[in-house]
């Protein structure tokens, strides 16, 4: 992969990825995989960009997908799917950021299913119903609903743990 | 007053260290690997072990004197690499870039395809297997004569009332029948079980991802 790729197709969208791909993981180790290979899958899928939706919504759709369909080679060789291995108390190498309530909601996130997790940081991201639907293949009516029911969620896992 | 998640999430993401990106470096040489890659990896490594395999075999068996086990052997396993071979082309077709419910989708009936496929090839895979391995040996040089024929005359020597069809002891027919017809019926479950052995995880997460969207969709 050229730096001029990454730098111009990639990076002005490193921010949603970055934020796409620490819902999955909960490791720095893991994190640093899940968004290389989210980097070497946009540009191998390069030429099969059609135009027919905006480069933000494809390259959206190519890191989830990539973070879906994840494996993860554990320390003892054994395959797992990415989403069975990520209980808080499986993972010695828990990732903080400096900022405590984002951790706590980050934690919160990935408590919830994975098409859930998706739905929730592209709605947190400001990315409209539409969009969220055209990203997952989805109805746009019912994202609102289950945006609703994703923030009564996390607000019932978070109930008194933050300020 | 409680902070909504939307406060925490943009705060939270205003802090320097939130949106790091990580250096891309040692790109091919990574500790994740995508579920398409290892599938084709896995294809393309069991492909040229098939071809090796069947290579090597027919050689061996022109030299231990069952060349007819060995070109059947070859004939087969290039069939079953063949179609798998154009099942990998279709597998490279699936594109990263359409929504999640398409994408799993069109992974899921790729998968459905395959194992539809192998386990029709399987049914007849251990059969012809078993039937090339008897062939092999039943004409396979006995001091003049094929062993096959050598064999049927010391039993009609120490068992004369032996029933024969076609020169052959009825009762050897029946347990070759039946086990053919074992490794029809089974065939299908040995390839099915060996699969869900390395892949069941993925296939049961795959399936429950389906349902979730599914159930957004409608």
């Amino acid at each position: 992969m050229s730096s001029d790729f990454y730098n111009i197709s990639i990076l002005p969208y490193a921010g949603i990825i970055i934020k796409l791909c620490r819902a999955y993981t909960n490791s720095q180790l893991d994190f640093e995989d899940y968004y290389q290979e989210v980097c070497l899958q946009i540009w191998r899928s390069k030429d099969n960009f059609k135009e027919e939706s905006q480069w933000s919504t494809w390259v959206y759709r190519i890191s989830l997908n990539v973070c879906l369909t994840l494996l993860k080679k554990k320390k003892n060789n054994v395959q797992h799917f990415v989403s069975d291995s990520l209980t808080a108390e499986e993972t010695e190498d828990n990732y903080a950021f400096s900022n405590e309530s984002l951790n706590l909601l980050y934690d919160a996130i990935r408590k919830l299913s994975e098409i859930d997790r998706a739905i929730i940081t592209l709605y947190l991201e400001e990315k409209s119903q539409k969009e969220i639907a055209e990203i997952i293949g989805t109805n746009p009516n019912n994202i609102g609903v289950r945006v609703q029911r994703i923030k009564n969620r996390l607000k019932k896992i978070l109930d008194g743990k933050i300020n | 007053m409680e902070r909504s998640i939307e406060t925490i999430w943009k705060e939270g993401f205003l802090a320097s260290d939130a949106l790091v990106a990580p250096k891309l470096n040692n790109l091919y040489n990574q500790k994740s690997i995508h579920i398409i890659d290892k599938f084709k990896r896995m294809f393309k490594i069991n492909l040229i072990a098939i071809v090796a395999f069947s290579f090597a075999f027919l050689i061996v068996s022109f030299i231990v004197g069952i060349p007819i086990t060995g070109v059947i052997f070859f004939v087969t396993l290039s069939v079953l690499v063949i179609i798998n071979k154009r099942l990998l082309n279709d597998l490279e077709k699936i594109d990263l870039g359409i929504s999640s419910y398409n994408y799993l989708k069109a992974f899921n009936q790729w998968i459905n395809k395959q194992v539809a496929i192998n386990e029709k090839i399987s049914k007849f895979l251990y059969p012809i297997i078993f039937i090339s391995m008897i062939l092999g040996f039943w004409f396979k040089d006995a001091e003049g004569i094929p062993l096959g024929e050598r064999l049927v005359s010391e039993v009609l020597i120490g068992f004369p009332d032996t029933y024969l069809l076609f020169g052959i002891p009825l009762i050897a027919i029946v347990i070759a029948l039946a086990i053919i017809s074992l490794l029809v019926h089974f065939g299908g479950r040995i390839y099915q079980w060996d699969l869900n052995l390395v892949y069941g995880r993925v296939f049961k997460k795959l399936k429950e991802l389906m349902t979730d969207i599914e159930n957004l969709r409608s």
